[in-house]
């Protein structure tokens, strides 16, 4: 009876041990994925702004615009067009599980509206900030934006009392060190006049991704993942869409060009098939993103995601550079170097890599 | 009626302690008909929670049929949040 009772109790042990180190494994999956996917949707929205109208706005510019809606408006109406036809994605998805009522239920409660407000931080004013960042002072600004896992991680530390030991900060700086590998490859010598200015707005993209990542990831621990990316994708393509391209189109001094830009982008059919696909994977990147950060912390969930430092170079390369045959987007070796130093940053996050070395019950 | 997520976590407010199949139970008169209810989604919720300090676990066992049930209360604190961002 005794041996019964103990061996029934080892399988339960055995069977509690597999259910959460399966959770744990799903956590980290889905939040490398994350940063697959924003690669991945990354490749497609530069495909799209590179066909169609859009080959002739940044290139011979035949509509004539001013090198002010060059550099800001039409980054902000990409990033528009990308977050709404991504939100028509995700009600779908919504609709096909069945999950459409518990959209508009949540929206109407505190945590949808918290979640409005991260897609709000995330979607028009980090985004924009990023563009601008970029315009002023170049890709230097891109690693800088990769701290927002630190930012996220820190946050949830005070907001949500996460659990932050030295190993981790170690982990997120290894992270950003490989980050910066990336980034140091693009580092022009010439250095933009607004270089400063340029790097103080990426340091306020770097928070609001924080700051989102670590809203909605805790956001997502009540709201249903599907439901939480359906929120922040249409309030991210509606603001951009119905507030800040219009206010662009005001500082360019014509409001005319906002709705005659979109209808452009939109019925540009060599472009806004690729908008499509990139809506599609834009749809992954955040959810899992979200449901990677509810999974396993902001820390740990945040460092995985951050790999797309090196997923977007990597699917730019293979998308645009080995695909569609474009020049220039050949991945340097350093960038190589620096994913398997960031593999090992999210390793020492996720767990204490000298575990690994040590014997099993040595 | 509340979002199928938000009825997970509450129903934790007001038991002393569930798993995963007593949540289904409770829920299937109201949320019967919803996709998600089902015990993979159930779990991986409660689990979510739980990685987030609003859940707990208090104990597991194998029911009859070999299957780990693994029960979990929400705390002081964790009830607290629940019911603040979801009221009745």
């Amino acid at each position: 009876m005794n041996n019964t009772l103990s061996s029934a109790n080892a399988t339960a042990v055995a069977e509690k041990k597999k259910l959460s180190s399966n959770f744990f494994k799903k956590g980290v999956t889905v939040a490398i994925l994350s940063g697959m996917f924003y690669g991945l949707y990354s490749a497609f929205l530069t495909l799209g702004m590179a066909n169609g109208v859009w080959a002739d706005w940044y290139g011979v510019n035949n509509a004539a615009l001013s090198a002010f809606v060059i550099t800001y408006m039409l980054g902000a109406l990409g990033s528009a067009l990308n977050d709404t036809i991504s939100a028509l994605w995700c009600i779908g998805i919504a609709a096909f599980k069945g999950k459409l009522g518990d959209f508009f239920r949540t929206l109407k409660t505190k945590p949808g509206r918290v979640m409005v407000f991260a897609a709000l931080l995330g979607g028009p004013i980090a985004s924009t900030a990023y563009v601008v960042a970029l315009q002023m002072a170049g890709s230097i600004v891109i690693p800088i934006t990769a701290l927002c896992p630190a930012i996220g991680a820190i946050m949830a530390r005070i907001l949500f009392k996460q659990k932050l030991t030295p190993r981790m900060l170690l982990g997120i700086a290894i992270c950003f060190t490989a980050a910066l590998m990336i980034g140091s490859t693009s580092m022009s010598a010439d250095a933009p006049p607004n270089l400063l200015l340029g790097i103080c707005i990426a340091f306020i993209c770097a928070f609001c991704w924080g700051l989102e990542g670590c809203i909605a990831g805790y956001g997502t621990s009540m709201i249903d993942y599907e439901i939480g990316i359906t929120i922040r994708q249409s309030t991210s393509g509606l603001s951009n869409l119905i507030i800040l391209v219009p206010i662009m189109a005001m500082l360019a001094g014509n409001i005319g060009l906002a709705p005659s830009l979109v209808v452009q982008a939109v019925t540009s059919g060599p472009a806004i098939i690729w908008f499509v696909v990139s809506g599609f994977f834009a749809v992954f990147a955040y959810s899992l993103w979200y449901k990677g950060n509810s999974m396993c912390g902001a820390a740990l969930g945040m460092a995985c995601n951050g790999a797309y430092s090196f997923w977007g170079p990597f699917f730019c390369w293979l998308v645009l550079g080995v695909f569609v045959g474009m020049e220039g987007w050949t991945l340097p070796p350093i960038a190589w170097a620096a994913a398997i130093v960031m593999a090992f940053g999210i390793l020492t996050i996720a767990t204490n890599p000298l575990d690994l070395f040590r014997r099993k019950g040595a | 009626m509340k979002p199928l997520n938000y009825a997970i976590l509450k129903h934790f407010t007001k038991v002393k302690e569930a798993c995963a199949d007593d949540v289904i139970e409770a829920l299937k008169g109201e949320y019967g008909h919803f996709k998600a209810l089902k015990k993979p989604a159930v779990i991986e919720a409660i689990m979510t929670g739980e990685a987030n300090g609003l859940l707990e676990e208090t104990r597991y066992e194998l029911d009859e049929k070999g299957e780990l049930k693994v029960y979990y209360r929400a705390h002081e604190e964790g009830a607290a949040t629940i019911n603040k961002y979801i009221p009745n």
